[in-house]
């Protein structure tokens, strides 16, 4: 058992190891500097309609900063989910991968410096025929917020945010409706339970009866297919009432999503029946028990 | 001659001052670049408000005294105590607004807390000389200097390193009370505690430490006293509950009025702190129950890993000097037992291995032990074997780094008897370390904080790596000594080449991690990029608005108002005031009234960075910060008045 007497040099060498770790880890991660020399790679390899998908999900801004709003858009960033998209295009960093790409081909890979860019394809993704938050407008819709009360289309409105403990951004582009700034139709980001971006419609019930919003000749799939939730961060503690909100079209109700505050990014799925294909008037109506502040925010669409 | 024993004398007061304003120096010289973090912005305020206080005093003291000047100059930032911000403002009056000695006001309110984060540094090196050597006296000053969390908090004008410092430092007070029954040391020792109890709350824990630690090694004997009516209260404790409530009473004018009431407002606000929010492999909680393991994982993730294998090789020593002889005993006993009932027939073969084999073992680590007399062998009590230390504590004279194979220990309690009595120190030790972790035993304990509210442990921490050290030392020592010259072993080479190995990568981490002290994580987890994988929290109070200040002063449009986010106003305006910022950008709080907006990393405010890209019509920050390749803190800008930045750090 002698040998155990030099089990002590293990102190000195554990320290210099941590010294050799301190450097391997601290420069293991591309500089920051470094993330620009994507922007050709990824120009080249990026189809429309591709998301770029970053692993590990913290680095994400990094790849924002460097490749803009153009290749990487608020519509693809704050994604309800990846279900619509045919492919994307995965950056990634330290061997990592992104887990909402699971069982996703890799139809093409290049490695850039410290990146790997892999085009990836979806094995069964869903056609979108109409994305309700990309058509909110007063071109396809209407906003009524109880009987009578139709909400004016205001592509100037005066734009709020919360800031640091207040509410989700209100854009300047809404339906405006009565009651308050908040009462308002239009398209903001909120956070999810993992405070991470979704793009939705904000829809604030009103006191004065269901807050309706009309699309006219929708072309369907056959369901329409959506989320809701309200700002994680805001609502998370779940003392709200819910939120209840029917799907309707032409006038025929094809079901009723009930969501409480607790539920987070919270999905729904209504069968279109044999409507599928065609085109109609779909409505989402939007209420609850005690309005104030049920900062509901929802994203639909037809597949 | 004269001169030699003259600085043989003060070398180990010289070498703890020397190391304190190494450690000022060092701190004042990274400042520069360090933003000002949430508190600070408060804490400048408040000691402001308290600058104006003292003024009144000096030119009308009855005026100063009255409630209405009391509550007008002391009702700010009340919630909590006074001292540091006392100290703040001194220097603000004095180092930056008359002297000019230091031309940022930042700075200048940070410096009081840069030297009282000194004083701990200076202080540990005196415990750890007096107790265990004088390179053990270094390396705990040194391991505790190089926490990469410590060095962030020791810049700033907070609580949080003060508050470690004092409590150390009343620690040692108390201390040298018991050792010494010097009545100086008794008054520091309640003086002292009064200064820590208007430090910050912590400083409610001490007194429950240092009573077990008084249970502990007083042991029976307060049984007897307490039936004979003659207990002994150790002088330095009835100090700390006479002297101490005295002193914190006279230096916190805020609580000269309304006493009672107000005083129960701190205790409640503190007790009953609002939960903010932190994230923790990958959640943010913001509620109970919190996570049991959060200060154990962050401590491991954040304190280098020699410094805590260090500490536990210097706990087990301590643990093995005071009871270590009775359970290898017992477990060597209850081992020979188990062999002899599996293989009766190589009883006796079994017998000679266990002699050959276990009790070299045993020799090779343990001190040389003692029975007392008339004490059953094998007993674990405390009174069985008392581990030999009758050689007097190493004196200034000793001129070796290491001290002799076993140290020794005088006692803290005469009167009370065994090992827990020869272990003093160490109980002492572990107790103070233990009561900085306690509250986090329970779910209901905030975690906002991060590493900062437990950081009044690590100096104790350090005391026992430093003991690590020197065992570690020895043993090398005995290994490696014989073979190598004569010439070099004289050099202590065995000692100075050990500490080159565990203080080089505290200190490249620390310092690396500098401007970004609450990013920064250790190997162990992978370093900053690791953490960012584990989900661990990347920065918080709103500290690094210094990291990108080059950049907005060179972007941004003239009068510009800048969306501040997690910086508090008074912390950017003290940024624009220190020049650090160009005078003409406005801080705001509104993001749609700006034109540039910060953003600093939090899950849980993501929220912010969403209102920005709807109101400024982009995903695409202009320019990010970071550390190790991880974002920390990132500025947008409205399309319209950006330029493209230079690449980012």
């Amino acid at each position: 058992m002698g040998w155990l007497r030099y089990s002590w040099l293990l102190v000195p060498l554990l320290g210099l190891a941590e010294l050799g770790g301190h450097f391997f880890f601290s420069r293991r991660a591309p500089r920051i500097g470094d993330w620009h020399q994507l922007v050709q790679p990824v120009g080249e390899l990026r189809e429309p309609d591709m998301p770029v998908v970053v692993a590990p999900y913290w680095a994400e801004p990094l790849a924002r900063s460097a490749l803009g709003s153009s290749l990487m858009p608020m519509r693809d960033v704050a994604r309800p989910d990846v279900t619509g998209y045919a492919r994307a295009l995965e950056v990634s960093i330290l061997g990592e991968e992104a887990s909402e790409l699971d069982g996703w081909s890799t139809a093409k890979e290049r490695d850039v410096g410290d990146f790997r860019l892999r085009v990836r394809e979806n094995p069964a993704p869903a056609t979108i025929r109409f994305d309700f938050v990309a058509e909110l407008g007063p071109k396809r819709a209407s906003v009524f917020d109880g009987p009578g009360g139709e909400c004016s289309w205001n592509a100037h409105a005066r734009a709020a945010t919360g800031g640091l403990h207040g509410h989700v951004a209100f854009p300047r582009e809404r339906f405006s409706c009565r009651g308050g700034v908040q009462h308002f139709v239009g398209v903001t980001v909120v956070d999810d339970e993992r405070y991470r971006p979704r793009r939705c419609i904000w829809a604030h019930p009103s006191d004065r009866g269901a807050l309706s919003i009309v699309y006219r000749a929708v072309p369907l799939g056959k369901v329409v297919r959506g989320y809701g939730a309200l700002s994680w961060f805001l609502m998370r503690d779940g003392v709200g009432t819910p939120i209840e909100m029917t799907v309707e079209i032409d006038g025929e109700s094809i079901g009723e999503f009930v969501h409480s505050d607790e539920q987070g990014w919270h999905a729904f799925e209504f069968s279109t029946g044999s409507r599928a294909g065609a085109a109609a008037d779909v409505t989402f109506r939007v209420r609850s028990e005690s309005p104030k502040d049920r900062h509901f925010c929802f994203y639909a669409d037809t597949r | 001659m004269k001169l030699h024993r003259l600085l043989q004398s003060k070398l180990d007061p010289l070498l703890a001052v020397m190391l304190g304003v190494a450690y000022v120096g060092l701190l004042l010289s990274t400042v520069g670049d360090l933003g000002y973090a949430r508190d600070e912005g408060f804490y400048y305020q408040a000691a402001r408000s308290y600058e104006r206080w003292f003024d009144l005093l000096l030119s009308q003291p009855g005026a100063a005294l009255e409630r209405s000047a009391v509550d007008r100059y002391w009702g700010v930032n009340h919630e909590h105590p006074a001292l540091m911000k006392s100290l703040f403002a001194l220097s603000l009056r004095y180092l930056h607004d008359r002297w000019q000695w230091i031309s940022e006001a930042g700075t200048a309110a940070r410096f009081p807390g840069m030297v009282v984060s000194a004083l701990g540094v200076s202080v540990l090196y005196i415990w750890g000389r007096q107790v265990l050597s004088r390179m053990g006296g270094l390396v705990a000053a040194l391991l505790f200097a190089l926490m990469p969390r410590v060095f962030y908090h020791s810049h700033l004008d907070c609580f949080d390193v003060p508050v470690a410092s004092l409590l150390l430092v009343t620690t040692y007070a108390y201390w040298r009370s018991l050792r010494t029954a010097s009545f100086g040391w008794t008054v520091l020792t309640g003086v002292l505690y009064g200064l820590l109890l208007n430090t910050k709350h912590n400083a409610w824990l001490l007194p429950a430490a240092l009573i077990v630690h008084w249970l502990v090694v007083r042991g029976r004997a307060v049984v007897s006293e307490l039936r004979t009516g003659r207990l002994s209260i150790p002088s330095g404790l009835l100090a700390m509950l006479l002297i101490g409530p005295i002193v914190f009473y006279a230096t916190w004018p805020w609580i000269w009025y309304d006493t009672g009431h107000r005083l129960a407002e701190y205790i409640a606000f503190h007790t009953g702190h609002e939960y903010y929010n932190m994230e923790f492999l990958g959640r943010t909680y913001w509620k109970p129950p919190m996570p049991l393991a959060y200060a154990w994982v962050m401590t491991l993730a954040t304190v280098p890993a020699i410094t805590l294998v260090l500490f536990l090789v210097g706990l087990l020593d301590a643990a093995r000097q005071a009871f270590g002889d009775r359970v290898v005993a017992l477990v060597s006993r209850l081992a020979r037992r188990l062999r002899r009932r599996r293989s009766r027939p190589q009883a006796g073969r079994e017998a000679a291995e266990d002699t050959a084999t276990l009790t070299p073992e045993v020799s090779a680590s343990t001190p040389p032990t003692r029975e007392v007399p008339g004490a059953e062998p094998c007993n674990p009590s405390v009174e069985i074997v008392e581990t030999a230390r009758s050689e007097p504590p190493p004196e200034i004279e000793d001129e070796s780094l290491l001290p002799s194979t076993e140290r020794s220990l005088q006692d803290d309690f005469p009167g009370a008897s065994g090992s827990a009595r020869a272990s003093s120190t160490e109980w002492l030790w572990v107790l103070c370390l233990f009561i900085s972790y306690a509250p986090w035993l329970s779910p209901s304990t905030p975690i906002f904080g991060g590493t900062k509210h437990w950081l009044t442990a690590y100096p104790f921490l350090c005391l026992f790596a430093a003991q690590g050290f020197l065992l570690v030392a020895a043993r090398l020592e005995a290994l490696l000594g014989d073979r190598l010259p004569t010439r070099i072993s004289r050099l202590n080479a065995v000692p100075v080449a050990l500490l080159v190995c565990v203080l080089s990568a505290p200190a490249a981490i620390t310092l690396d991690s500098h401007p970004w002290g609450l990013t920064a994580y250790t190997p162990l987890v992978g370093s900053a990029p690791g953490a960012a994988n584990l989900g661990l929290n990347r920065t918080f109070w709103g500290y690094t608005t210094g990291a990108v200040q080059d950049f907005v002063n060179r972007t941004a449009a003239p009068n510009a108002s800048v969306y501040v986010h997690d910086t508090a106003l008074q912390s950017f305006n003290l940024m624009r005031r220190d020049g650090r910022l160009r005078d003409d950008l406005r801080g705001t709080l509104n993001i749609h009234g700006s034109t540039t907006a910060l953003y600093h990393h939090e899950p849980h405010m993501s929220r912010v960075e969403y209102q920005v890209w709807v109101d400024y019509g982009t995903t695409a920050p202009v320019h990010i910060a970071g550390y190790q390749g991880v974002p920390v803190v990132w500025v947008y800008q409205r399309p319209q008045d950006a330029k493209r930045p230079a690449r980012g750090r």
